[in-house]
């Protein structure tokens, strides 16, 4: 059974169809699936199949925005069905880099994120990078998450590259990591170096599994 | 003397002419050419035309720009708030689409070409035309029905809207950008341009998937083309592949210029177009700002040696960042100068 509610599951979220996705999954609770087999087998898989299709250049914005809402909304719903407490990986606090207003990457890692059991602090727009580091700190967050969609606002100075000299100054560089993302990253695949970030992510359905990496890095 | 408007009706046609046309995208340079802020430059039509002008000759290659900023068409539907950067492209500040009622509520101007937003790019295609008209082809960006919601209402709304629906909101709004579009192209046309750029990202199946693109993308490329038709049209998906959707739109549309993306396959896109349309070869130029010469050299010879056989290819440029410097534009225009020539000997 378990198998084609994945099937159907899947099929949906590359048919971007939101509403047949949570028909799917209303069904296989009403057939007595259990909130967690239905989170870590069928949504949290399904995040990874969309990473591997966009790996070979076969999934597309539209099914990564989708799977990604889709996955949220469904995991929002059964957290609060678990039979146990789910512990929470870690946190991350994201946001666009200062002169950003580009704001889709961001929601796209914020819904994967979720399905991992990472708590998101979404800083939204335009964040000036004092605001990254002491977001972070107040909640206690493993990654910082910059969000760029322009050449100036990934490589300029109020970027990456002041979130990287603050935790130096800060000597936070073990304790915070930085994570970068956007269509420049996607051109110049160095460019997270010339930044300085920790790391980076084709695009925002993988930055949940490059996140949830720092986060294990930091706490190991 | 061989102008650039000889280069490309001569690659258009398939014939040959001294080398390939080099399209070379500087926009916000011009702002560095004068030793002014971004905002200061595009407050006036005439610096605009002037800084174009003035790179042209002094690069040397194929083409002028009277684009702006992207954000000058949502500033023609209403937007108020432009966000201007010291190193980069203005920003649209605020989204003019909230909710449904103001898709009701949008209003497409009657006529474009005496709206106030649009008089300092008539300026500046006056002086374009006046000085080089026929010589360098002048160039105007114009946003297809498909893309254009996402600089009025943000591209997570569009998402959502586009493929959740309700289908006769979203429609509304297609109907809408639609005919600005066409009452858009319509504008340069009077005004004096000559290549419009048809930006469409969401004509791309790596934005949108190919279902979506086949009943709703290539739906409205046709609506929007249909009855101004496709004399200088370039089809051109804002960065995204455009391989997989060639065959589909030269068929369903006409247009006769693909300009690829970095990320295309060059030999697979001229085996695509087959010789029916103008291909350009598009340079990832985002590498040229750290990039040495040597190797902006051997990237610009890879492109044009995977172009050229064939004829009808050109050599273009993306988004061109603020930051590149300079010593590498001119590595970039050299070699493809050089290795564009058609009596190449190497």
């Amino acid at each position: 059974m378990l198998d084609r509610i994945i099937q159907d599951y899947n099929e949906a979220v590359l048919d971007t169809s939101r509403e047949k996705a949570l028909a799917v999954i209303r069904e296989a609770l009403n057939q007595g699936v259990s909130p967690e087999d239905i989170e870590f087998k069928v949504v949290l898989p399904s995040i990874d199949m969309i990473i591997r299709l966009a790996d070979k250049g076969d999934a597309n914005l539209a099914q990564h925005f989708m799977a990604s809402q889709i996955a949220a909304a469904v995991t929002e719903e059964l957290i609060p069905k678990f039979k146990k407490t789910q512990e929470v990986m870690g946190c991350v606090v994201i946001g666009t880099s200062m002169g950003d207003f580009h704001g889709l990457g961001k929601k796209i890692v914020s819904g994967c994120l979720k399905v991992f059991m990472i708590d998101v602090i979404d800083l939204g727009l335009n964040v000036e990078p004092e605001r990254f580091v002491e977001e972070a700190l107040v909640h206690h967050a493993q990654v910082i998450g910059i969000s760029s969609m322009m050449v100036h606002t990934a490589r300029g100075e109020n970027g990456c590259l002041k979130v990287r000299r603050l935790l130096k100054e800060r000597e936070l560089e073990d304790k915070i990591k930085i994570a970068v993302g956007g269509a420049p990253y996607r051109y110049d695949h160095e460019l997270y170096k010339v930044v300085m970030a920790d790391a980076w992510a084709e695009n925002g359905i993988e930055a949940g599994s490059v996140i949830g990496e720092l986060i294990k890095e930091v706490k190991k | 003397m061989i102008t650039g408007m000889d280069r490309l009706i001569a690659a258009a046609e398939g014939r040959v002419s001294d080398r390939i046309p080099v399209f070379c995208n500087l926009i916000d340079q011009g702002a560095k050419e004068l030793g002014m802020s971004l905002q200061e430059y595009y407050a006036n039509g005439e610096y605009v035309a002037e800084a174009q002008l003035t790179m042209r000759r002094k690069f040397g290659y194929d083409n002028l720009w009277s684009l702006f900023y992207v954000g000058k068409e949502a500033e023609l539907l209403g937007c108020t708030k432009i966000i201007f950067a010291k190193d980069g492209p203005p920003n649209v500040g605020e989204m003019i689409i909230h909710t449904f009622e103001d898709i009701h509520k949008l209003r497409i101007p009657d006529d474009i070409g005496s709206h106030p937003a649009f008089q300092e790019e008539i300026k500046c295609l006056r002086i374009l035309r006046r000085e080089e008209g026929g010589k360098y082809p002048i160039c105007a960006y114009i946003t297809a029905s498909m893309t254009l919601p996402a600089i009025l209402m943000g591209m997570e709304k569009w998402l959502d809207l586009l493929l959740n629906g309700p289908a006769e909101i979203r429609d509304e709004l297609l109907t809408k950008c639609s005919e600005f579009f066409r009452k858009e192209i319509t504008a340069y046309r009077d005004a004096g341009a000559d290549i419009f750029v048809y930006s469409n990202p969401f004509g791309s199946t790596d934005f949108v998937p190919r279902k979506l693109f086949k009943e709703i993308s290539l739906r409205w490329m046709e609506t929007d083309l249909k009855s101004v038709g496709t004399q200088g049209v370039v089809y051109y998906c804002g960065g995204a592949r455009l391989n997989p959707v060639i065959e589909e739109v030269l068929e369903r549309t006409g247009i006769t210029t693909y300009y690829l993306s970095p990320m295309d396959d060059i030999r697979e896109g001229k085996r695509i177009i087959a010789g029916r349309a103008l291909c350009a070869g598009v340079i990832n130029d985002i590498k040229l700002i750290d990039w040495s010469v040597e190797e902006i050299s051997l990237e610009v010879k890879r492109m044009i040696d995977a172009g050229m056989p064939g004829g009808k290819f050109f050599f273009g440029t993306l988004v061109m960042p603020y930051s590149i410097p300079e010593v590498n534009i001119r590595a970039m225009l050299d070699a493809a100068y050089e290795f564009g020539k058609y009596t190449r000997q190497d």
